[in-house]
């Protein structure tokens, strides 16, 4: 923590809980809001560090990934945020052209 | 989920009508069962290479997750609805039987993949991650087990509650029926009737000694068709001043309890799910390989290259034949003997699985 410096009130809040000793309050959120508690490796680059152990094609992983929020950045949410964005289009392989990008809602 | 609710709306209403596509089920033989995006269920007869039925989940909403079979082989029970659904399709008409939407007004409910039906069939317990909806901010509940009766119709509601640990994936039901096992950061067992914990074992916290903090993606609830679950899990290993990746089985004998650990390679490739032989001397497990492990000497025994990546394995109950799916559309059919492809069944339209489980079935 010495190393982040807070820039606004409620990270300030946070160091001050930390120096209470009160962090353990912190509840994490699991797979509730949409992101999943993931942080892997996987997506761009294997476990190996190259790329020939990511799935086979890139295409057979955009559901698995998708509809748990496993890798919520390089994939949309359908678990919770997007749940749409797969609709119609049932097929990894055959549909993967129709599948935009999304945006958040402002 | 604001597009979630109309649909559970709409799903209760439609739930007799659950069509059935192909044949009904006929009993008296082995099937697997797997599910397709965006609402199907399949039933396959591995016999003769075939699809048996197709089943259209009402309230789907796009996604199947973990499959359950009732004992008897006549329900399988199905999470969906991007997590908040549990359907029980009747294999033989094809119509729904059994729902609960975990979610209500003001309260959503994920349920990350854990749940399981008792042996006798009488009851459904589900994981459930509770969250509130407030106008301004979303309030973390603690997570808790939910007990279901499976004959509660299509707007079940749990008969009881008890407290559940965080980062659950997995439901096992001990064949007894008095207990549980909930499998995340740690292997934990509780009571069914008091939602006691009866134990808990490291997985997270394990002692192997020179072992890393181990890895596991353990989605995928088999354990037919021995009655013991195997998951591959990864860890590092510290040898004098080298730390060496390495590759091993956990195995959990629901029956006896028995849990173990065993390393069989420095990790050369990745596996994502394994199923246990009818004789347990080797597992065999999938992802863009197909491995064979000797169980016994705790090695890797065979590997060859998949077409494409595979979430899921299962084996025939004669442990003559693999079965392994998920992902894309199509389902394999290879010789435990000579781990060579004997068929691939293509899905009609080609329906991604995604992370449905492969399981299999013995009909009565």
């Amino acid at each position: 923590m010495s190393e982040l410096k807070p820039t606004n009130r409620k990270a300030q809040l946070l160091l001050q809980a930390a120096d209470a000793g009160h962090l353990a309050e912190v509840v994490a959120m699991d797979t509730v809001a949409g992101c999943s508690t993931t942080f892997d490796p996987g997506w761009e680059v294997d476990v190996f560090g190259g790329v020939a152990s990511l799935c086979q094609p890139m295409e057979a992983d955009l559901y698995g990934c998708s509809d748990p929020c496993w890798w919520p950045a390089q994939v949309p949410d359908t678990m919770s945020t997007y749940p749409d964005w797969d609709a119609g289009k049932p097929s990894g392989q055959n549909d993967w052209r129709e599948l935009d990008a999304v945006f958040p809602k402002k | 989920m604001a597009a979630s609710r109309p649909l559970q709306t709409v799903a209760r209403s439609l739930a007799a009508l659950a069509l059935a596509v192909v044949a009904p089920v006929a009993l008296g033989r082995e099937l697997l069962l797997t599910g397709a995006k965006p609402d199907r269920l399949i039933v396959i007869d591995p016999a003769t290479r075939s699809i048996q039925s197709t089943f259209h989940i009402p309230g789907a909403n796009g996604s199947l997750f973990t499959i359950v079979p009732s004992p008897d082989g006549r329900i399988a029970y199905v999470l969906v609805n991007r997590m908040e659904s549990i359907v029980g399709i009747d294999l033989k008409s094809g119509k729904s039987v059994f729902r609960a939407d975990l979610s209500r007004p003001g309260e959503r409910v994920k349920d990350f993949g854990g749940f399981a039906v008792t042996p006798d069939g009488k009851e459904l317990l589900a994981y459930e991650l509770p969250v509130l909806l407030k106008p301004n901010e979303y309030q973390v509940q603690e997570p808790r087990f939910s007990v279901f009766n499976t004959k509660a119709g299509l707007q079940a509601q749990p008969v009881r509650s008890f407290a559940a640990p965080r980062r659950v994936h997995m439901l096992l039901m001990r064949p007894s029926g008095r207990s549980f096992y909930a499998l995340g950061f740690e292997l934990y067992e509780y009571d069914l009737h008091s939602g006691k914990l009866l134990g808990q074992r490291g997985i997270q916290h394990w002692t192997l000694a020179a072992h890393s903090q181990p890895d596991m993606l353990a989605f995928w609830p088999v354990s037919e068709p021995t009655g013991v679950f195997v998951t591959p899990l990864y860890s590092e290993v510290t040898t004098g001043d080298n730390k060496v990746p390495r590759t091993g089985l956990m195995s959990l004998d629901l029956n006896s309890g028995a849990l173990d650990f065993q390393d069989f390679e420095d990790s050369a490739a990745l596996i994502f799910s394994t199923v246990l032989s009818p004789d347990r001397k080797r597992a065999f497990g999938v992802y863009s390989t197909l491995s064979e492990v000797d169980v016994e000497h705790h090695t890797l025994a065979r590997r060859k290259p998949l077409d494409h990546t595979y979430y899921s394995v299962n084996i025939s109950a004669d442990g003559r034949e693999l079965y392994i799916g998920g992902t894309m559309c199509d389902v394999g059919f290879y010789d435990t003997a000579t781990l060579e492809r004997t068929a691939n069944l293509k899905l009609p339209d080609c329906p991604d699985q995604s992370l449905a489980s492969l399981r299999v079935i013995q009909t009565r």
